[in-house]
């Protein structure tokens, strides 16, 4: 009875030291990441910005250079249908 | 007429012993586990199978020379399958939610009272007759609060290695339990009011920050606990490997084709040590019990600490991811999540639960190494 007397005094203890130091730990990473991290974080943003101009300069490109087939088919259809209607009218 | 005696003493059939049966048939309840009804199958399969090799009659499995002796030595008792599962966990390991919202670090750390708890009813089990835990027995059991199976499996092959069969099957039986044993304790200790909170969107989280974190935190871990390195370091090694985008590579092996690996004969060297002498005995009942009792005790923590936080923080907090703080990534974020769900459909509480959730890894990590360093000298 004593022995155990004496393990529970040594959990209670083991459980003080380790549940402070958890929290200590922690709370340590906390202030770590709200002043290292913070800081590094406005110092080198991501760089996102780089991809979006790229991709309006594809669509651009393909808009100016080439047609794309979608567009020529629908264009194609679109003046056929003109003309067949067109002419439905005059004649 | 010798001969046929000699071949009749030769097979499993004459060499049989109950212990051995009611093991194999252990064996085949942890692969039905695993198969019928998906409890952690990836690990409990190995295991299942494991338990039936090692207690094959004659074959030998875990003696000297038998592969699951060697496997046993090589990998678990030198404690390196747990600390590679540990790296794969850390590449697979994504600390943006953790970094957006530090505050929920608070949460991982007051869900380890699991585990502290838990010393106590390991020694108390010790009035039982037939039970005898020393300090060291009772840490390793109560790492089980920790609800982190290579955590649980790396601290008992340090302290009790006796009991580590057991110990790992109560740790992984309870991961897989997570949906049922933590919503009816949140629920509990919640209102109504309090599950149906909606938290503030995360910020955006810079790729240099989640470079610098896991250094950050191993170099915490080289001044204040270097016991905790073993595990810390190889799970910050994982993330860096994950975050440096330099390494996509080795990073994708970590997190499938290594950890894979790993986990098979993890799982088999854990059933190595299910033999009958070592399972069939009152501390095993003991220790599935306090196993369930350290994780209840974690969940609770966690949320009553949300609570209180949620009381003096600025920023609304919901109380039910605070039972994510005892680890088991994914699922007991998941499980905050759904409880969530279940009071207001349209409050998604995941990535606010991940924070907690990853912050019970690194919290039961240290917890471990805080009993190592205690405990284990």
């Amino acid at each position: 009875m004593d022995n155990m007397q004496q393990q529970f005094i040594e959990a209670g203890t083991l459980m003080l030291a380790g549940m402070v130091f958890v929290f200590a730990f922690l709370s340590l990473l906390i202030i770590f990441i709200n002043t290292v991290l913070a800081k590094l974080s406005v110092k080198f943003p991501d760089a996102v910005v780089e991809s979006k101009p790229r991709a309006s300069k594809k669509t651009s490109k393909a808009v100016s250079g080439e047609v794309s087939p979608a567009v020529v088919a629908a264009i194609t259809s679109a003046v056929s249908s003109y003309q067949r209607k067109h002419s439905q009218s005059k004649s | 007429m010798e001969s046929l005696y000699t071949l009749w003493m030769s097979t499993g059939l004459a060499n049989f012993e109950t212990g051995q049966v009611v093991m194999m048939l252990v064996g085949c309840g942890l692969l039905y586990l695993a198969i019928a009804r998906n409890f952690e199958p990836l690990l409990l399969l190995p295991m299942g199978f494991g338990a039936i090799l090692t207690n094959i009659p004659v074959a030998g499995f875990s003696e000297v020379g038998g592969l699951l002796h060697y496997i046993y030595y090589a990998g678990i008792d030198t404690g390196i399958f747990p600390l590679i599962i540990f790296m794969g966990v850390g590449a697979m390991t994504d600390f943006g939610a953790l970094i957006a919202n530090p505050k929920t670090l608070l949460l991982g750390a007051a869900a380890q009272f699991g585990i502290f708890a838990t010393l106590f009813g390991a020694i108390a089990l010790n009035a039982m007759p037939g039970i005898e835990f020393t300090l060291k027995d009772a840490s390793a059991i109560a790492i089980i609060g920790g609800a982190d199976g290579p955590t649980a499996i790396f601290l008992a092959s340090k302290l009790a290695p006796e009991l580590l069969g057991a110990i790992a099957v109560a740790a992984y039986s309870y991961m897989a339990l997570v949906p049922i044993i933590q919503p009816p304790i949140m629920k509990a200790f919640t209102t109504e009011d309090e599950r149906k909170i909606e938290m503030a969107q995360l910020r955006h989280v810079t790729k240099i920050e989640k470079i610098i974190f896991p250094l950050g935190v191993l170099l915490a871990t080289i001044f204040f606990l270097p016991a905790a390195t073993p595990l810390v370091g190889m799970f910050c090694l994982g993330n860096l490997m994950r975050e440096a985008g330099v390494v996509d590579r080795l990073s994708s092996t970590a997190q499938n084709e290594l950890i894979n690996i790993t986990t098979i004969f993890l799982g088999l060297g854990v059933g190595s040590k299910l033999s009958a002498e070592a399972f069939l005995n009152v501390e095993t009942l003991g220790i599935l019990g306090l196993g369930a009792v350290a994780f209840s005790i974690g969940t609770a923590s966690g949320v009553l600490m949300a609570k209180v936080m949620n009381k003096v923080s600025k920023e609304p907090i919901n109380p039910l991811i605070g039972a994510a703080g005892v680890s088991a990534v994914p699922m007991a974020a998941r499980v905050a999540n759904k409880v969530g769900l279940e009071a207001n459909p349209h409050n998604f509480l995941l990535m606010h639960a991940m924070g907690p959730n990853v912050a019970g890894v690194l919290g039961s990590a240290v917890a471990a190494g805080i009993l190592l360093a205690l405990v284990g000298g």
